[in-house]
């Protein structure tokens, strides 16, 4: 495949890859042929016809499509012959006859490769005197897209992409000849986590999203690239903002993460940046009511509040959302304040926010992981929480590595997604419902003989907060054994890895509730944490802040938790603010600002920065650069530092790797497995959510998991149940998953309606009479 | 003329039960067979197959012998009966199907031995009930008696077939597109390459596709020898083929003669010439075949002499138009064929050809414009560039090619029935 040939293309002579396709050899040559329905990261199909090129064959020339075309050598191009102009021309006029050129009134106008590639390849003018093809337009195929059949050209990247790339085809050509058209299976829509990558590369405006429809022309846009930070993933994406307001977010190809594509969520949690509940002055609680007051004011009030309590304990929960930067700054002031008492005490003052944080395997002798990993080895082992709702996009490369031949091992039964790519899926045989290994792994003869003496990458973490890191040992154990293994830490919240690299010691909600002291004078700081809504600990921290002496939150929504704090402090959100994060590969990545700080909000730094210096600390920073240069400087095994200069050359515009050490010293949650398994999905009651207009519906479904046995042990004959727990009971739908364990219900944690639930007191589940028909929304 | 009865023989004779076993053993059914698996080798059925030098009865003609030489090497390889016939104006394999299902398991049995296939599927037209049918039951005959399945006629051999109807599309006689349609897929053509089913076909594996009237022919090809049918006929035509003769004809229906002798002598004779009529123009091998004059009657019926005047011997349907035909409606008749047909994956197929329908719409119905011949001709060449035949492409498969043929032969040898429905040029001053 990497054997080189040489061929030629109009007169030049040019270099490629045996087996490469002609029309991507070209491109890398700088000769650019027009197309429609080739896409790198797809399947060719061959349809469009705009990439007719001209071939020297025995028989003669020949037109064929460059896109299906593999170079070899002595092979003869004409890409600007007459014929090959002609045929352009042709398939540029096909292609016009039906379209209804409403481009003055199209989104896609201004950024619309038909438009382009008319102006540049067609005929300038149309013969077609005759009636259009008419449909409905446009038409929802889902609640997020749009299809407008009149514009479509029937390229296939769209029904291609939910093929081969997100595996839930549920869009299709139906028809044939003239009548050709993409739609939806009846009574199915387009539901999928990856819909929007098809309103991406569609090459007309027949696919729309709700959120940018009619919004804006693109040549009003203004642009900058960022990461996306909805998961530790490191999506490279594109800010598209006009006067002010973030419009649209693309994905951007970068080789090593995303490849371009993004989850719905990554795509569309954008709205939420203009909210009218956006926080935007500092709140205090005065007596019963919070009462809006200035930013010296604030920092004077948490100055005092320091002095009259006489030495207080002062905490941090910190969530996944801030940037590197910030939480070097939260560890910098949280180090001014006493620290190595704490943590001479083996405890400590900083807490993050996911209850899935656990050790990890970060020491010398395991062999980090880089995404392309996956690609290159003979199989992938995972064992973690639910991928494809966590980290929709690693579920894609999961899926195209399985794809190109590398085996894939499933342990557990939060990956039930993963299971139809599975070679081996190893769940409740193998797996108990407290998540431990029933059988010696060496004696799985199918394991062995998929990873034995392989090269493995491993995607590992707690399946659940109540999992034991024990199991996770004992697989990560074997495979150290008897593969070549590279191993993904399986931390799916947005930055957790910067917050694990640049914060000393940090530890988790457990340790949190553990070294909290009633007895003490104590001040909270939660910083971008709901602990209160997310947590398996939420009512125990509800608890503990209601005892707190001073609670203050810094966020960017009033939720669960700011509700009980005595002073919010309104910040800088996604888009907003400048910095770094650290992705699951240890891929150091630029997230820029685009959006001007909106009303009084500050960053979580300049916050902390503020209030360290009037409690007399020497910590000073002027600016985030200053942060950036001082934090990249620790960094020590990497090529470049990851430095915003660094990171804005165009060589490292995907990120720079690096290897920090990380050490975690965290305890497992002592408590078994409950028969309610609440995971996180996708979508769910997030403030970032619920704010974006566009997607807020997209997980109101409450629904809960279970297999057919669990359904007859209730004896539950409909499709809708109700689920009591105390005084609180809901409806839910049932879906059937008979790959999950006997006895086990699975439920979404974080869903409108189910927050009051609690994973680890009994619940009885009842058939909901005469409600078969409901639809619960 | 007379015809020469190979394929056809067994039917004619007992027109009451041809399809049955009973009357196809009677009449030295399945003997052929015996004698292969008794006594032959694979190799020997092939040099059989090569020595009658018979060429493919689905349109394209090419060398059966050879095709099977291309099958690769695989544990798994497939047999697939091509009965789609859908080429309007073909009528021949329906016969086949319907009126001696025996004479084609036969063949198949044979030529699944000389490629070592276990697994053969015939895909028959939708709308086929019948002959379906009948060769339905018919396989359930040869079940019965053991003459498919497991060890079949006491031999080591294996083989079960399964037949396949397909649902209305004729771009599912497209040997890919049939390849899809039998996998459950879109009916649509694959690319090219790879350019032979032979090399990766039915869920990617080796895979010979042959039409109904080939493997017919395979028994007695074997009963007698390759030779023997290389002797019938003519040199790059051997053997006997079975034409459909439609259209303006006194006499229509399905003929079985050597191939050598004149359309004119094939329509007096056999056809009874035309309802007293002059012969305008004429299909010489289905509806996507350029058209032949009526002063060209004394072309030979052989797939080069065919060729030689631009068109093709194709799939051996013959359409003739008497002098009183419309052609533009003719031709109007033919491009709406291939516009619904059309499977819509390539650009200048899908959007072409029913432009080319309603252009032709227009001026049949007097609404054309001066600039319309051109327009068609223009449009035409987008679609199959240099109007050649056989066809240049800018499309996957030839349907779009196809739709061309009938403009461009009514615009090269018709053109003046064209220009009389145009408007007049009007010089002014």
């Amino acid at each position: 495949m990497n054997e080189k040939v040489t061929f030629t293309v109009d007169g030049k002579q040019l270099e490629g890859k045996q087996g490469q396709l002609l029309i991507e050899a070209c491109e890398d040559s700088g000769i650019h042929i027009p197309r429609f329905c080739w896409h790198k990261r797809l399947d060719p199909v061959g349809m469009c016809r705009m990439c007719l090129v001209e071939i020297d064959t025995p028989r003669g020339k020949a037109l064929v499509p460059s896109c299906t075309t593999q170079v070899s050598e002595e092979l003869i191009v004409e890409t600007e012959s007459d014929t090959v102009k002609k045929a352009q021309e042709g398939v540029l006029e096909f292609l016009l006859i039906n379209h209804p050129l409403d481009c003055p009134i199209c989104d896609k106008a201004g950024e619309c490769p038909l438009q382009d590639q008319t102006m540049a390849y067609g005929p300038g003018e149309s013969r077609f005197i005759e009636e259009k093809r008419h449909f409905e337009k446009p038409i929802p195929v889902s609640d997020i897209v749009l299809l407008d059949r009149e514009r479509c050209i029937l390229c296939a990247r769209c029904t291609r992409f939910s093929d081969e790339i997100s595996g839930d085809p549920l869009i299709e050509f139906i028809q044939r000849g003239n009548k050709t058209q993409v739609n939806t299976f009846p009574d199915e829509p387009f539901k999928s986590y990856f819909s929007g990558n098809t309103v991406q590369i569609c090459p007309v405006g027949a696919l729309t999203a709700t959120s940018y429809r009619f919004k804006a022309r693109p040549w009003d846009l203004k642009k900058v690239s960022s990461t996306c930070n909805c998961c530790s993933l490191g999506c490279s994406v594109e800010l598209n903002v006009s006067q002010n307001k973030m419009l649209r977010i693309l994905g951007e190809d970068n080789e090593f993460t995303n490849q371009g594509w993004l989850s719905d969520k990554g795509r569309y949690n954008f709205e939420y940046l203009h909210s009218e509940n956006r926080l935007l002055n500092i709140h205090s609680r005065e007596n019963e009511d919070y009462q809006t007051i200035n930013i010296s004011d604030a920092i004077e009030k948490i100055k005092d509040k320091i002095k009259d309590l006489d030495n207080p304990e002062i905490k941090f929960i910190v969530g996944a959302n801030s940037t590197n930067e910030e939480y070097f700054a939260i560890n910098k002031f949280a180090n001014s304040l006493n620290r190595n008492e704490f943590l001479s005490k083996d405890k400590s003052n900083v807490y993050f926010a996911d209850d899935h944080i656990h050790n990890g395997y970060f020491s010398e002798e395991y062999t980090n992981a880089t995404f392309e990993d996956l690609d290159n080895s003979d199989a992938i082992v995972v064992w973690a929480e639910d991928i494809k709702d966590n980290l929709p996009v690693l579920f894609l490369r999961i899926k195209k590595a399985v794809k190109n031949g590398v085996k894939l091992v499933v342990f557990g039964h939060t990956n039930t997604a993963l299971e139809s790519l599975a070679d081996l899926y190893l769940g409740a045989e193998i797996v108990s419902n407290n998540f431990e290994l029933k059988t010696s792994l060496s004696n799985i003869q199918e394991l062995k003989n998929i990873i034995d003496s392989k090269k493995v990458t491993t995607i590992i973490g707690k399946s659940t907060p109540l999992q034991k890191k024990d199991s996770l040992d004992t697989l990560i154990n074997h495979l150290q054994k008897v593969s070549d293994l590279k191993i993904f830490n399986c931390f799916s919240k947005a930055n957790t890895f910067g917050a694990i690299q640049h914060i000393d010691q940090i530890k988790g909600l457990n340790e949190f509730c553990t070294e909290y002291e009633n007895s003490n004078k104590n001040i909270v700081f939660t910083i971008g944490a709901n602990p209160v809504n997310s947590s398996f600990f939420g009512s125990k921290i509800k608890d503990i802040l209601e005892d707190t002496d001073y609670v203050i939150s810094l966020d960017i929504f009033k939720n669960e938790t700011t509700e009980l704090a005595d002073l919010i402090l309104p910040t800088t959100a996604f888009g907003e603010k400048e910095g770094t994060i650290t992705n699951m590969e240890m891929r150091v990545m630029k997230q820029n600002k685009i959006l001007p700080d909106p009303g009084s909000t500050l960053s979580e730094w300049e916050y902390l920065i503020m209030i360290a210096q009037s409690l007399g600390k020497d910590i000073n920073y002027d600016s985030v650069n200053e942060l950036n240069s001082e934090l990249a400087s620790q960094f020590t095994k990497t090529e470049a530092l990851p430095t915003f200069d660094n990171l804005n050359k165009p060589s490292n515009l995907f990120g720079i790797l690096n290897q920090k050490e990380i050490n975690l010293n965290i305890k497992d949650i002592d408590q078994d497995s409950p028969s309610l398994l609440m995971v996180k999905r996708l979508y769910g009651d997030s403030s970032t959510q619920i704010n974006s207009p566009s997607i807020s519906m997209l997980g109101s479904e409450r629904f809960i998991e279970l297999s057919e046995f669990t359904l007859d042990k209730y004896g539950i004959e409909s499709n809708v149940a109700t689920l009591t727990q105390g005084s609180s009971s809901i409806f839910v739908n049932i879906k059937l998953n008979n790959l999950l364990p006997d006895n086990l219900v699975l439920a979404p944690i974080n869903r409108r309606g189910f927050e009051k639930l609690d994973s680890t007191k009994d619940f009885d589940l009842k058939e909901t009479k005469n409600m078969k028909d409901l639809s619960v929304n | 003329m007379k015809e020469t009865l190979l394929l056809t023989k067994h039917m004619r004779e007992n027109p009451e039960d041809s399809h049955s076993l009973k009357s196809y053993e009677k009449n030295g059914g399945y003997e052929s067979v015996k004698k292969v698996l008794k006594s032959g080798t694979p190799e020997e059925v092939l040099q059989e197959i090569k020595d009658s030098n018979i060429r493919g009865r689905g349109g394209a003609g090419f060398p059966t012998g050879v095709k099977w030489g291309f099958l690769a090497e695989d544990e798994e390889r497939y047999l697939v009966i091509n009965g789609d016939e859908s080429e309007p104006g073909t009528f021949k394999d329906r016969i086949l199907l319907e009126r001696d299902p025996h004479q084609l398991i036969e063949g198949m049995i044979i030529t699944c031995f000389a490629a070592n296939i276990s697994k053969a599927f015939i895909y028959i037209r939708g709308e086929y009930a019948k002959p379906a049918r009948r060769v339905q039951s018919a396989i359930e005959e040869a079940y019965e008696k053991g003459y498919l399945g497991k060890n079949i006629f006491g031999s080591s051999m294996n083989l079960d077939i399964v037949v396949h109807l397909g649902a209305g599309a004729y771009i599912c006689g497209e040997e890919t597109a049939l390849l899809n349609s039998l996998e459950g897929r879109r009916g649509e053509p694959r690319l090219k390459p790879p350019f032979f089913p032979a090399v990766k076909g039915l869920y990617n594996k080796p895979t010979l596709v042959n039409n109904v009237e080939t493997i017919s022919s395979v028994p007695w090809i074997m009963s007698n020898s390759g030779k023997d049918y290389s002797s019938l006929g003519v040199e790059g035509s051997t053997g006997t083929r079975i034409f459909s003769l439609s259209g303006h004809i006194n006499n229509p229906g399905n003929y079985e003669i050597e191939m050598g002798s004149s359309f004119g002598e094939f329509v007096d004779t056999l056809g009874k010439g035309v309802k007293n009529k002059a012969i305008k123009a004429y299909i010489p091998g289905g509806a996507s075949a350029p058209w032949l004059r009526g002063d060209q009657l004394d072309v030979k019926m052989t797939i080069d002499d065919v060729a030689n005047e631009g068109s093709m011997l194709g799939s051996g349907a013959v359409v003739m138009m008497d002098e009183d035909t419309n052609l533009v409606l003719a031709a109007k008749s033919l491009v709406s064929f291939f516009a619904h047909e059309s499977c819509g994956q390539c650009t200048p197929c899908r959007e072409g050809t029913t432009w080319l329908e309603n252009i032709l719409e227009r001026v049949a119905s007097g609404r054309g414009r001066l600039s319309d011949i051109d327009l068609l001709l223009d449009v035409c060449d987008n679609i199959s560039p240099g109007l050649t035949w056989p066809p240049k492409m800018t499309t996957i498969c030839p349907l779009g090619p196809s739709a061309t043929a009938s403009i461009v032969s009514l615009m090269k040898d018709f053109r003046s029935e064209v220009e009389v429905l145009l408007p007049k040029k009007v010089v002014i001053g």
